[in-house]
């Protein structure tokens, strides 16, 4: 099997297919090819039904795959799916926290269950509690909390044991835009004390602010990879947007925008200029100071990025936004 | 070691649960002690027969409550089946515990519940009138354990695969009345026809009824306890053989 040596997680060719009572085969995963780094936010995107839980289930042992190979830190998944569980985290869509107890008792529990003494598993729950800012409902019934609070929860059940990789399926789905960003603070913090993450997600802004690298996923097929950035360049399409205050500036402008090398394409509309460039965030400075060297008035300006959702679309020829499952 | 201190932890863990709601204990209680209370008085007008010899009738009903409370386990399910649909479960799979340790912490869990029942019940026979030994109760005991092991077992199955409490309700109330009349415990087997007691011999709780009886007479060289334990016991272990099955290969939500 081929890896590098930072490598956390390589599949090769994962298949999942159900069977159904009346005989018809459900392809769930179709050939699916992975190769995770340590350390990274890798984002699994795509819509409902696209087959992303069912590889989450697979590379958490939860579920034996049809075909295919893969390894999850440095062990089989056929042969070693023991070894795999004591070293990596699963916060499933539901959480799988006990509702039926407090945040403390149901962190002392998961550390016992990787087999951490009584003494670790109190230190450790103390401090993730203060980590998480659970402090003010630790000792409350966990049916109580809050979406937010919940999740939160979670993230830290899953992360008590400090593994290699941990899996988070949908994290955020169904938390107010706050939590969100409050959870995706959490993420980061994890990641910075190198574990590694693996989630799914269908939600674009996540895929694109949190993740580090991506496999877009769609009908059980990875269908576009890279980073974020990356595969929005691919698309190419990025443009400054410049509205000058005349046209006669506009002129002057266009004539000054035609000789630079990074200008791919220009495009004038109304009084505005637009600018075909590559890494425009870059150069929007850049942009500004020839302009302003020229003595060249301008009005406003802006970037125009291409999004996740426009490679989406050149792939599969379906917005994920227009998906109606979203 | 790993394997019993997971279980441990685990029992523990639904032990407290349970505790935290301790009028299932009563709720359990409540059927075949009102049972006791207003049913078995009439067998004594029926007449001295055989069948029910006048002055054993306590050693012959009670019996059959007892076995037919650790049946009632067949209900273990309802607990569980939140619990798949919470998370919970997956949580507990995807960690390096035991799967074993997982059902064995939650048959223990249930089977101590029905431990306390069962005592319970004996007592409130006892005071109103059952006559037996010592020996009898503890070995009887036993048996209602290996009873309750089994059903629990199959709860949790038909609720790995029903994945809702409709499902698992209409399964077990499918089950549970010709389990109870052809287990005779309303009235012994023996009187019933020979058809009738050709298909009660499918049924291995009636095989437990049957010795719990002989316990509680005094019949101790009686083959029929044998007979029992035996059977019971295979059964046990299959329906924990499967139960562990489908807990592993269980589809997780």
């Amino acid at each position: 099997m081929v890896s590098s040596h930072s490598t956390i997680l390589y599949t090769k060719n994962l298949r999942k297919t159900f069977f159904t009572k009346d005989k018809k085969d459900v392809q769930a995963v179709k050939g699916v090819d992975l190769d995770v780094k340590k350390g990274q936010i890798f984002g699994f995107l795509g819509p409902n039904g696209a087959g992303k839980t069912t590889t989450l289930q697979m590379l958490t042992t939860l579920l034996t795959p049809t075909s295919g190979e893969a390894m999850v830190v440095n062990f089989d998944l056929k042969t070693q799916p023991q070894k795999i569980r004591e070293h990596i985290g699963y916060v499933s869509q539901s959480g799988g926290a006990d509702r039926t107890t407090n945040a403390i008792q149901d962190l002392i529990l998961q550390a016992m269950l990787y087999g951490l003494n009584l003494d670790t598993a109190q230190k450790r729950a103390k401090d993730l509690i203060d980590r998480f800012e659970l402090t003010e409902f630790a000792d409350r019934i966990i049916s109580s909390y809050s979406g937010g609070q919940r999740r939160r929860l979670d993230l830290a059940l899953g992360v008590i044991h400090e593994p290699d990789i941990i899996f988070l399926d949908e994290p955020t789905t169904g938390l107010d835009p706050q939590s969100r960003a409050r959870f995706w603070e959490e993420i980061r913090t994890i990641k910075d004390d190198g574990t590694t993450i693996f989630l799914t997600t269908h939600y674009l802004d996540e895929a694109d602010s949190l993740c580090d690298y991506l496999a877009i996923v769609d009908h059980g097929k990875i269908v576009a990879k890279g980073t974020p950035t990356a595969l929005k360049h691919k698309i190419g399409g990025e443009s400054i947007i410049v509205a000058m205050k005349d046209d006669k500036e506009l002129e002057k402008g266009k004539n000054l925008m035609e000789k630079q090398k990074f200008v791919e394409k220009i495009f004038v509309r109304e009084n505005k200029l637009y600018l075909f460039v590559k890494e425009g965030e870059k150069l929007l400075a850049d942009v500004l100071r020839l302009l302003d060297n020229e003595k060249i008035g301008l009005l406003t300006i802006e970037l125009s990025k291409p999004s996740l959702d426009d490679v989406f679309l050149q792939e599969t020829g379906r917005s994920l936004r227009e998906g109606g499952e979203l | 070691m790993k394997f019993i201190q997971d279980t441990q932890i685990l029992f523990v863990r639904n032990f407290k649960k349970t505790l935290r709601e301790p009028l299932w204990l009563f709720i359990g209680i409540m059927q075949p002690a009102l049972y006791i209370l207003l049913y078995m008085p009439l067998l004594k007008n029926i007449g001295n027969t055989s069948a029910l010899p006048l002055g054993k009738i306590a050693q012959i009903f009670v019996p059959g409550m007892l076995i037919i409370m650790g049946v009632s386990s067949l209900f273990a399910g309802f607990g569980f089946i939140p619990e798949i649909r919470e998370g919970y479960i997956t949580r507990l799979l995807v960690t390096p515990v035991n799967r074993f340790a997982i059902l064995l912490a939650m048959v223990m869990d249930q089977l101590f519940t029905l431990l306390m029942q069962s005592v319970i019940l004996i007592f409130i026979a006892l005071l109103l009138g059952l006559r037996t030994s010592v020996i009898a109760v503890i070995l009887s005991l036993i048996l209602v354990i290996i009873v309750g092991a089994t059903t629990s077992c199959i709860s949790y199955i038909i609720s790995i695969s029903a994945r809702h409490e409709d499902g698992l309700a209409s399964t077990v109330n499918t089950l549970y009345l010709p389990i109870m009349l052809l287990s005779g415990i309303m009235l012994p087997i023996s009187l019933a026809p020979q058809w009738l007691k050709n298909i009660a011999g499918f049924n291995p709780f009636y095989y437990a009824v049957e010795a719990a009886r002989e316990l509680f007479l005094g019949n101790f060289t009686s083959f029929t306890i044998v007979k029992g334990f035996l059977i019971m016991s295979v059964f046990a272990a299959v329906a924990l053989w499967f139960a562990v099955r489908s807990l592993r290969k269980m589809a997780v939500m």
